[in-house]
This record gives structure tokens, C-alpha cells and sequence, in this order.
């Protein structure tokens, strides 16, 4: 008897660790892997080691629409980014992002100018909106939480600034659990302020690459206000490095 | 996902245009002509003229398979003054030689003028690392805003017009080579003053520079020679420091040393303010014509506040509004200036341009032959 009820508890025992075991594994392998979701999020908007791509800002005021512009995007790397205006107001001015600077040449003024990736490019797009669209090289990951956004279930990742050059000091980001595709972003400043929210609608399958087409930046301030950015002629492009060099102020 | 894109082909040609039209009216209250015999000849010394300009600016580039390109800039301006003219004056009636001499003196400023200027035009060849371009062509070296003794090929810099509103400047003829490799980058210039626009005082120059990106700082060391001038030397530098903080700076040696220290600011609303002061040494490259060879080192500074798109104002989210102030410290004398813009679409656009020079009339802005210059406009953009 008292060898069965021995078996018993050592049987017990063993299911009890088991059962611990089981639970702290599944609930390890419940928690994403933040960083490794980020890194395959920025995919969606850059498919290729180095491509072009064209992106119109629309901006709305009370939902009218207010002003458009056009911009080409040549981006090399996570570091190297090249913005040529396009629109008949801004033609000839160009904007350079090597890692943490930023540049922009106006042709009626004396030099390249300085500028910060929070610089408002067009309505509610910033410089950083457009030419840093690699968040696992600017922002720490942690994953805060899985939810229902409409029909989709997404993470929800919480991001911090890890270097100067990053556009926002947090961003909340939604991912689709299924593909780590984004869904939707909120932008703070480093003082707490919720400045902007986005909403990423559109994407378009690229050569068999599933890439960003169309997304819509709010403002949180001015609450009437929306900018929407849309891609298109996304291709992988061989890019010289001197294309990428700030002295070179002389482009058209 | 809603469609299937192919990536697209990169082109073989790219061939990019502006036009711009710029119809500008300006004008000068209280003018005193600079004419050598009528200063003292007018009969009403309250004179307002009004230069009307028609500019007409047309530029492209073309590229063939990112390795040769051809680039051109020019603009064609239509000049018609009013207010002015020989009735104006009381020459002596007996002395007809005074008579032609005013009318020939007064020609700039009255009638219809019309003339043609090329600002670029150059064909450049890209192979490896190397670039290679021969023309006329605006290089722009100095890191200033108002001022850049380093810019030794960059566009005159006229502290009340640092932007060059109207885009008049024109470039230097020259073959330049430039070599770059990873964040060193080396350019050769020899330019040529043989094409130069009469009555510029422009020589034959060879010059180096040297940029690298280091630590953040955008740096560049300058070395040249004018034919039959002195060699010249400047370094110059620019900062960003935290996320609205911008410092530049430059240090040219031509006979004597010219320094300029520079800052910019931005707030989180997008109000920029820049600062600067400027000391050249009083040497005929750089001393401005009203200054006496005598006067000695000269020191300025320069304020600017201004703001693109008042979009914070309910009504005025299509204005651009700046102010600046030139000053010379050493006559005190100043020039304020006020800059409005208003978009009105895609395409067009409206400004206002107003120079308020003041100082004596021996002094260096003082001597503005205006009391006010204010100016109008209107801008298409294509």
C-alpha cells in the first residue's frame, strides 16, 4: 500500500513539474519577440537593401484637401537617404540623411542647411516621416501587449529613441500578429506629448514583395488635420555612395 | 493587398525642368540717384521710382544612364523704370554738354531695358568615384548665411538679399573635378574669368577643397590662388547640437584674417532664428564700396526670425513671414528688412519685400540712395 501510494506522489510530483514546465514554456513562446517583429515590419517599407520610390503627400484641412506635393525617395542601407522635391513650388531643393544628419538644399539659399527629422516636410510629415522608415535601427522594442484593432489582431509594441537622429522619442506600433505587417502608430515627444497618430491602409505586392502603398498621418494637436503619403514606382535600384554625399550641393 | 505592381525599370534618360515667371515691382521712396552730376540738380529731392521686372526663368537637366549630364539655368529679365527723368533735374540750361551727360547718366533708370543672363550651363561626365564637370556652374562653398569669406567661388553675398529672391546670381565658368570616397570628398576647380560679365572684377581661380563629415561636424578646408593675386586659405564648419541647435562657421585668410560665427535655432513650432557675425579686414576683395580704404576693419551682424506657414494662425496657414536685420557695428548703421509670402495654390504665389536702410549718410547701409525700397510681387512656379 505504501509503495502504491509512493508511485502515486512521485507520479503526481512529476505530472505537477510538467504541468509548471509546460506553462512557463508556452508562456515564453506566447510572448513575441519584440525587435525580431520590428525588424520584419520595416520590411514592408524597405524591400530591398537599396530602392527608389516616389511618395505624394496629400495634406486635408477639415477634410478638404489642402496642398500636394511629390517627392523621390533613393535610400541605400539604414543609414544613407536621398529626397529630391518634385512638386513646381519646391523643385530644386533635395533633402540627405546620412545616419543622425540631416541636410536640406534650397537653391535660393547660400548653403546646405541643417535640420532636425522632426522638421515638418508637408502638412503633417515630417522629414523623419519620409526619409528614416527603418524603426529597428532608431527605436528599442518591447513588447507591451496583444490586442484587437477592428477585425485584426495585432502586437502592440512599445518603441524608445535609441539614437539622436531618431524622428519621435516613442512610438506605439501595431503589428498584425499574422505577418507583422503595420497597422497603426502613435507618436510622442520626448516631453510626453501625443503629437501624431498613424494608420497604415494600403499595400501592394512588388516584384513578389509585399510593400507599403498607402498610409495617413494625424495630427493629435490640431485635430482637423490629416496628411496622407502615398508610394508608387518602388524598385530595387543599384545607388552610387556619392549620390549620398553632403558636400554636393550642387544637384538640380 | 489590392494590386500586383512589377518594379520599374530604371530609365535611361531623366529629364527634369522648372520654368518660373516673376513679375516684381519695387519701390524706391525718397530716392537719391547715385549720378555723379545730379545729386544736387533735382528739383524735388522726394523722388519715387518704380523699377518693374518681368523675369522669365527656365532651367533643365538631362541625365543618360546616370553618367553624362547636361544642365542648364537662365533667365531673361524685362526692366521698365517710372518716376524718373530729365524734367526731374534743373541743369544749367547754357551747358548742353551737362545736358548729355545727365541724359547718358539717367539712361539705366528710365525707358525699357532688356537683357539675357545665363546662370548655368555645364555638362558633367560621372565615372567611379570621379566627376567631372566643365561650365558655367553656381558652386556653393561657404557654409554662411549672410556672409562667406571661405566661398570663394560661391554667387556675391549681399547680406540684405542673402537668398537671392529674385535667383539673378550667376555661376563661374570653370571646369571642376571631384573625387569622392566614402566621407572624404576632394574637388579641383580652375575657373576662368574670360566669359565673366563685364565690369565684375572676378579673376582667373584654382582652387581645392577638401569635406569630410566628422564627428558630426561638416567640415572643409579651401585652398586657391587668383591669377595675379595673393593665395588664399579658409576652413569652415557646420553643427548640429541636440534636435534645434545648428552652429557654422568660417575662417578665410586673404591678406588678413575674415572670420564669421554663425548659429541657428528652431523651436518646436518651426520658428527659426539665425545669427551671425562677421569680421573682414578692410582689403578691397572684401570691402564694401561704400566703405573708405581707410576705415579700418569692419565688423557686422545679423539677425533673422521667420517662419514658413503660419499654420498655428487660424487664416494664414498659406504665409511664410521673416524679418532681419543687417547691421554695421562700427557706424551703426542698419538695414531691416521684411519678408512676407503668400501661397495661392500649387503654382502661383504673392510677396512682399521690404529694406528699411538707417544711418547716416556717410555710414555703410546709411548710404542707401533710398529711405525705403518696397517691392511686389508675384510668382508662378511650373
Amino acid at each position: 500500500m505504501s509503495n502504491i501510494n509512493c508511485v502515486l506522489r512521485t507520479f503526481l510530483l512529476v505530472l505537477l513539474i510538467g504541468l509548471l514546465l509546460t506553462c512557463v514554456l508556452v508562456c515564453r513562446a506566447a510572448t513575441p519577440d519584440a525587435e525580431a517583429l520590428l525588424k520584419h515590419s520595416d520590411s514592408y517599407r524597405n524591400g530591398w537593401p537599396s530602392y527608389v520610390l516616389r511618395v505624394k503627400i496629400t495634406h486635408f484641412e477639415s477634410g478638404k484637401p489642402d496642398e500636394d506635393k511629390l517627392y523621390e525617395v533613393s535610400q541605400k542601407g539604414t543609414e544613407k537617404t536621398y529626397v529630391e522635391f518634385l512638386s513646381p513650388r519646391e523643385k530644386g531643393q533635395h533633402l540627405l540623411m546620412l545616419g543622425d544628419d540631416m541636410w536640406v538644399y534650397l537653391p535660393d539659399t547660400s548653403r546646405p542647411i541643417r535640420i532636425t527629422p522632426l522638421e515638418r516636410l508637408n502638412g503633417d510629415a515630417s522629414n523623419g516621416d519620409v526619409a528614416r522608415t527603418n524603426f529597428a535601427i532608431d527605436y528599442s522594442a518591447v513588447y507591451l501587449r496583444s490586442e484587437k484593432l477592428g477585425n485584426q489582431n495585432c502586437y502592440v509594441l512599445d518603441l524608445t529613441a535609441k539614437r539622436k537622429g531618431s524622428t519621435y522619442q516613442r512610438v506605439l506600433y501595431w503589428l498584425r500578429v499574422e505577418d507583422a505587417r503595420p497597422v497603426r502608430a502613435e507618436f510622442y515627444l520626448t516631453s510626453g506629448k501625443h503629437i501624431k497618430s498613424a494608420s497604415f491602409d494600403e499595400y501592394v505586392s512588388v516584384g513578389g514583395t509585399a510593400q507599403l502603398r498607402r498610409w495617413t498621418l494625424y495630427d493629435e494637436i490640431r485635430h482637423n488635420s490629416r496628411s496622407v503619403l502615398e508610394y508608387s514606382g518602388i524598385a530595387p535600384r543599384e545607388l552610387p555612395d556619392k549620390l549620398f554625399y553632403q558636400g554636393r550641393t550642387d544637384r538640380f | 493587398m489590392i494590386a500586383q505592381d512589377a518594379p520599374s525599370l530604371e530609365p535611361r534618360h531623366d529629364f527634369r525642368y522648372a520654368f518660373s515667371a516673376i513679375d516684381d515691382a519695387t519701390f524706391d521712396s525718397d530716392l537719391r540717384p547715385l549720378l555723379p552730376i545730379a545729386a544736387t540738380m533735382l528739383k524735388d529731392p522726394s523722388v519715387i521710382l518704380l523699377q518693374n521686372q518681368l523675369l522669365l526663368e527656365p532651367s533643365f537637366t538631362l541625365r543618360y544612364h546616370s553618367r553624362w549630364s547636361l544642365a542648364s539655368s537662365a533667365v531673361g529679365v524685362t526692366e521698365t523704370f517710372h518716376g524718373l527723368s530729365a524734367a526731374d533735374f534743373n541743369p544749367p540750361m547754357n551747358d548742353p554738354a551737362v545736358v548729355t551727360a545727365l541724359d547718358a547718366a539717367l539712361e539705366p533708370y528710365t525707358g525699357t531695358h532688356t537683357q539675357f543672363r545665363v546662370k548655368e550651363t555645364y555638362a558633367g561626365l560621372s565615372a567611379g568615384d570621379f566627376d567631372f564637370m566643365l561650365g558655367r556652374r553656381i558652386v556653393r562653398w561657404g557654409t554662411g548665411y549672410a556672409f562667406s569669406p571661405a566661398g570663394v567661388l560661391d554667387p556675391p553675398r549681399n547680406p540684405t538679399n542673402p537668398t537671392d529672391r529674385l535667383n539673378l546670381n550667376q555661376g563661374r565658368d570653370m571646369a571642376k573635378l571631384d573625387y569622392v570616397r566614402g566621407p572624404h570628398a576632394f574637388s579641383l576647380v580652375w575657373s576662368t574669368s574670360a566669359l565673366a560679365p563685364t565690369g565684375s572684377n572676378l579673376r582667373d581661380t584654382t582652387a581645392f577643397r577638401y569635406n569630410i563629415l566628422v564627428h558630426g561636424f561638416d567640415t572643409s578646408l579651401i585652398v586657391g590662388n587668383d591669377r595675379g593675386g595673393d593665395a588664399f586659405g579658409g576652413l569652415t564648419f557646420t553643427r548640429v547640437i541636440g534636435q534645434a541647435w545648428e552652429l557654422h562657421g568660417e575662417a578665410a585668410w586673404r591678406e588678413h584674417e575674415a572670420i564669421l560665427l554663425g548659429g541657428k535655432y528652431t523651436t518646436t513650432s518651426g520658428v527659426s532664428f539665425i545669427g551671425e557675425f562677421y569680421t573682414p579686414p578692410n582689403i578691397p576683395y572684401y570691402r564694401d564700396m561704400t566703405i573708405a580704404p581707410t576705415a579700418g576693419r569692419q565688423n557686422y551682424g545679423f539677425i533673422y526670425a521667420g517662419k514658413s506657414r503660419l499654420r498655428e494662425l487660424p487664416g494664414w496657414k498659406q504665409w511664410d513671414l521673416s524679418v532681419e536685420i543687417v547691421d554695421n557695428l562700427n557706424d551703426r548703421s542698419y538695414t531691416g528688412i521684411l519678408d512676407a509670402n503668400r501661397r495661392l495654390g500649387n503654382h502661383f504665389s504673392s510677396y512682399l519685400h521690404l529694406e528699411v536702410p538707417h544711418g547716416s549718410r556717410a555710414s555703410d547701409f546709411g548710404a542707401t540712395p533710398y529711405s525705403v525700397a518696397t517691392s511686389i510681387g508675384v510668382r508662378f512656379q511650373l
